[in-house]
């Protein structure tokens, strides 16, 4: 059996005294499209958050395990070596930091962490132009500093940028839709999908069907109340959109 | 009114000694009688002189050492003044007289470091600057040799539609200097001028500088006050706009580790009607240390549309360190914008978390965002080897962190 991408053994983890996450278990193998849905509130940005080792919460019990390796007692700068990507639901504005700037700092983090040397200026200008057109993203876009001024729909396409750049084995999407209209929502899934090369696996945490129309996950499974309940192919989401999320749980809405 | 006699410390004493050795008794007379300000003096509230200045090293003896600059700019003309001594110099650019006359700096204003400096310093470095100037004048003031006090001054003019890029750069031997620089200059009418000055005294010493300007009509005043070195150090910003329509940029950084003190300390005057200026200071301290940042502006009563905004911004790098800003605004005028803000915090933790989340190390990306924090300092700079030199400065600090 070969080691999965991502396997997240009952993980347990609080803020102050309050249990968000209540024993999570989920396992994404090597190369699949995994997607996580839920209600508002129900842990799924904790969970992203946690994976990405954020460190306002207290992990009480459990393993996160990425691509056989225990992660959880790792730095958030050595998870992205490792191979961890997450896709912001609010991109950070940072005023003072250019992008290119930025871009090249972690292009050549992850690298030094494989192994290899730093990008040489017109390669990296090339690998941004052409991951860039792929994502409608111009120059002027990238002159500007980090996020700031982005719209909604920009701060989302350069996460996306930034995913194609850094090649990591494993993306989290932690509510890409969010603040998308149809349009940017159709480019930002265009250039997610470009990165399904069969290897790399991910992790799309959303609260809508939506997403799933353009991001077809290979299994979907049911967030509620810090775990997961319910786990099924595809069509699980259409059942979901059906019935509602009182429907898995027994909750009423929130 | 009764007078309660001052109890003199030995710096003062010494300074007293000195002042009447070089013929300054009026002086002397009265530093006796009020002695050094201390925190219940208001412009030095923060920077307590009697508690902060033990003791004064014996006069600085002449020095001629030409050669030594602590900070290199690529193209600039330079000029020197070491142990007060205004040095020998190089032909001088296109625009430029270089000249010196005996005397401080010409100012009335009742303060005790401008006064000390004028009493001490007997030979002034004088420019006259017309047209555009091409390169970047750099004034390097040093002290050299054992620990010595020492005074200098410059007189600066820069005529009608000039423009003019000024750096000046205190800086020594590594010893217990006391070092008192000033300079004085005059932006002429339409006149746009840079002017820059770098603290890189060694951590024994005490620095004082003070820069007073005089904008006219329409001039235009780019200032940015650099404080990295001295154990204690304090930097004077008097501006005074004289002529409508003038606008002046003020910024200042203070940059301080373990066991330092830096003051930076502006009063800024609006004293005709349709003036600007935009204060702003950042300071940023780690280790035990301590950054001041004082700001004034007064409107005069007749100095009717004055825009004037005061801004100061502190990063703290240790749990030790300790930023102090105060702000006062002093309005006679009843149709003016004038304002003030002030922030003092860590770096922000979802930014760091952001930059790590993309594989940075954690240092890297402290680095990156004090670097984002000094970009509206820097950025402005437009001369690209003064802009390298400057940002070099910066980055020598942040290295030693």
């Amino acid at each position: 059996m070969t080691t999965p991408m991502l396997e997240i053994r009952d993980l347990h983890v609080r803020i102050a005294e309050r249990e968000i996450l209540k024993g999570v278990n989920l396992v994404v193998p090597k190369g699949e499209v995994h997607a996580i849905m839920g209600r508002n509130g129900s842990g799924k940005s904790t969970l992203s958050y946690v994976l990405a080792g954020k460190d306002d919460y207290e992990i009480t019990s459990g393993e996160v395990l990425l691509d056989g390796v225990n992660i959880l007692e790792m730095e958030p700068s050595e998870r992205a070596v490792a191979g961890l990507f997450l896709a912001f639901q609010y991109p950070i504005e940072i005023p003072g930091v250019a992008t290119m700037t930025f871009l090249k700092a972690a292009l050549n983090a992850t690298r030094k962490g494989r192994g290899e040397d730093d990008i040489s200026t017109p390669d990296f200008m090339r690998a941004v132009k052409e991951a860039g057109a792929q994502l409608n993203i111009d120059s002027d876009m990238l002159k500007r500093a980090l996020n700031v001024g982005f719209s909604g729909g920009e701060k989302k396409r350069a996460e996306i940028l930034q995913m194609a750049l850094l090649k990591p084995k494993m993306c989290v999407l932690d509510e890409t839709d969010s603040g998308l209209d149809i349009d940017a929502l159709q480019v930002v899934s265009k250039g997610v999908n470009a990165l399904r090369d069969g290897t790399r696996s991910m992790l799309v945490i959303t609260h809508y069907q939506r997403l799933l129309n353009h991001i077809v996950p290979d299994v979907v499974h049911v967030f509620s109340d810090g775990k997961v309940v319910e786990s099924g192919p595809k069509e699980l989401a259409l059942e979901l959109e059906a019935k509602g999320y009182a429907g898995f749980d027994g909750e009423k809405a929130a | 009114m009764s007078v309660i006699p001052v109890r003199l410390g030995p710096a003062e004493t010494k300074l007293i000694e000195q002042l009447h050795a070089v013929g300054a008794s009026a002086e002397a007379e009265r530093l006796a009688a009020i002695g050094l300000p201390t925190r219940r003096v208001e412009a030095y509230h923060y920077t307590d002189l009697k508690l902060l200045l033990r003791a004064v090293p014996e006069l600085a003896e002449a020095s001629s050492v030409t050669d030594e600059s602590a900070l290199s700019i690529s193209g600039a003309f330079r000029l020197g003044i070491a142990n007060g001594q205004v040095q020998a110099h190089g032909a001088a650019p296109a625009g430029v007289i270089v000249g010196h006359t005996k005397g401080g700096v010409l100012t009335t204003r009742d303060d005790v470091v401008t006064r000390l400096n004028g009493a001490f310093t007997t030979d002034a470095l004088t420019l006259d600057l017309t047209g555009t100037v091409g390169p970047v004048i750099q004034i390097d003031r040093r002290v050299e040799g054992r620990a010595g006090h020492s005074t200098s001054s410059a007189r600066i003019f820069v005529g009608d539609g000039g423009s003019a890029v000024i750096v000046e750069v205190y800086s020594g031997s590594d010893e217990a200097h006391l070092s008192n620089h000033a300079t004085f200059l005059q932006v002429g009418k339409g006149a746009t001028v840079t002017h820059i000055t770098v603290n890189l005294m060694s951590a024994k010493a005490t620095h004082f500088a003070t820069s007073e300007y005089m904008l006219g009509e329409d001039a235009n005043l780019r200032t940015l006050v650099i404080n990295a070195g001295a154990a204690v150090s304090r930097t004077q910003v008097f501006p005074r706009f004289a002529g409508a329509g003038a606008h002046a940029d003020v910024t200042g950084l203070n940059l301080v580790s373990d066991g330092q003190h830096a003051d930076i300390t502006m009063d800024a005057l609006h004293a005709v009607p349709g003036t600007s200026s935009k204060p702003l200071f950042k300071s940023i301290a780690r280790g035990r240390s301590k950054a001041v940042v004082q700001g004034r502006l007064v409107v005069a009563r007749d100095a009717q549309k004055t825009d004037a905004k005061l801004m100061s911004q502190g990063l703290m790098l240790s749990d030790e360190a300790e930023i102090l800003v105060k702000p006062e605004l002093e309005i006679y005028a009843d149709d003016v914008v004038c304002g003030h803000g002030s922030t003092c915090g860590q770096l922000d933790d979802d930014h760091l978390f952001y930059l790590v989340s993309r594989g940075i190390s954690k240092p890297e990306a402290e680095t990156m965002l004090v670097r984002a924090f000094l970009a509206e300092l820097i950025d402005p700079i437009e001369d690209e080897a003064l802009n390298a030199a400057l940002t070099g400065v910066i980055e020598g600090w942040l290295a030693k962190g």
